[in-house]
């Protein structure tokens, strides 16, 4: 971790190689060290379902719970069309599979800037902002996208 | 800022057609016609987007949005004012953006024109610093420190219980902007 996040309430990833993953409208970037692979979404076990899952992929011996949100990070209850593919993210603490319209890597140089204080809600998932050339992307973690889910209720999208 | 006995240098704000606000005449920095917004997810409906000048990200407020508590669809066909302002003195000054429906005025201010602040929208206690009376109506002047580091989202979040900060709304102008 090298840099402080202006709401003091966690650090910007401490590397300048990240992995996009497109949901809807929206870029997103978790570093790379967190990105295990791909999966396909046809291998879904919808019977295996950890709470706010879709289901679970099992992948060399483990099941990995299988979530789709939205470009918000809301929850949705269903698979869109548009998400064909799964994104494996492990931290080492959370292990998690994440439906997605696009992954691909940011191979542009990108500067990360802090999220501005007066936009940042509380708990905020966003770590950092980056513009690059498809529009602006939010920097995160496989363990703030674990704290978002685990703040899901269950009566509601997230 | 140009200042003498007579009162100080301000500018006069259209945060919309009819929402007006003044900052001291330092704090606005440059105007920008239809600039390049970016969306932020996640952030509040009145601050929903970004602009990048000189290399930095700008958070770019809807006011009017804000205290009228009107969620809209963000708008990309704005003038966007930059503002600076310090967070305290001597500090590295910050920069932040406000949509505005037109082009700011510049005005002149005396002490003798402090008023109250109005009633409506109810939010302005908490982002302005002082207010006062400019052609019959009532003028707030932002506290644009307070205003950028989140004043108006305890205010939306506080559900009516307004709290204004503790500065005095009826300090001089001409202290206020030097």
């Amino acid at each position: 971790m090298s840099e402080s996040n202006p709401t003091g309430l966690a650090a910007v990833p401490d590397t300048r190689s990240f992995i996009r993953l497109t949901l809807d409208d929206r870029q997103w970037l978790v570093p790379r060290t967190e990105a295990q692979g791909l999966a396909s979404l046809l291998d879904l076990d919808r019977e295996v379902r950890a709470p706010h899952s879709l289901g679970a992929l099992g992948i060399a011996g483990e099941w990995w719970p299988v979530y789709c949100l939205s470009g918000e990070l809301r929850r949705l209850p269903g698979l869109p069309a548009a998400r064909q593919v799964c994104l494996l993210l492990n931290n080492g603490v959370d292990q998690l599979g994440l439906a997605c319209d696009q992954v691909d890597t940011v191979t542009e140089s990108i500067h990360l800037h802090p999220v501005p204080v007066c936009m940042t809600p509380p708990d905020s998932p966003i770590l950092a902002l980056a513009v690059l050339e498809r529009g602006l992307g939010c920097v995160t973690t496989t363990e703030q996208l674990a704290r978002r889910i685990a703040t899901f209720k269950d009566d509601a999208n997230g | 800022m140009a200042e003498n006995g007579s009162g100080s240098n301000a500018w006069l704000l259209a945060l919309d057609p009819s929402l007006r606000a003044a900052v001291g005449e330092r704090e606005l920095i440059q105007l920008i016609e239809t600039p390049t917004l970016l969306e932020v997810p996640l952030s509040p409906y009145y601050c929903r987007q970004v602009l990048v000048w000189n290399q930095i990200l700008l958070p770019v407020m809807n006011l009017a949005n804000g205290l009228r508590r009107q969620p809209a669809a963000p708008d990309q066909s704005r003038l966007a004012g930059i503002f600076g302002y310090q967070l305290m003195p001597g500090a590295k000054p910050a920069y932040g953006a406000l949509l505005l429906a037109g082009i700011p005025e510049r005005i002149r201010v005396a002490d003798d024109q402090a008023c109250l602040l109005p009633k409506r929208p109810a939010g302005w206690r908490a982002v302005a610093i002082a207010c006062f009376k400019h052609g019959g109506h009532p003028i707030p002047v932002l506290d644009l420190p307070h205003l950028f580091s989140g004043a108006l989202r305890s205010v939306l979040t506080s559900r009516g219980n307004l709290k204004g900060h503790s500065a005095s709304l009826g300090a001089p102008f001409t202290q206020l902007w030097t």
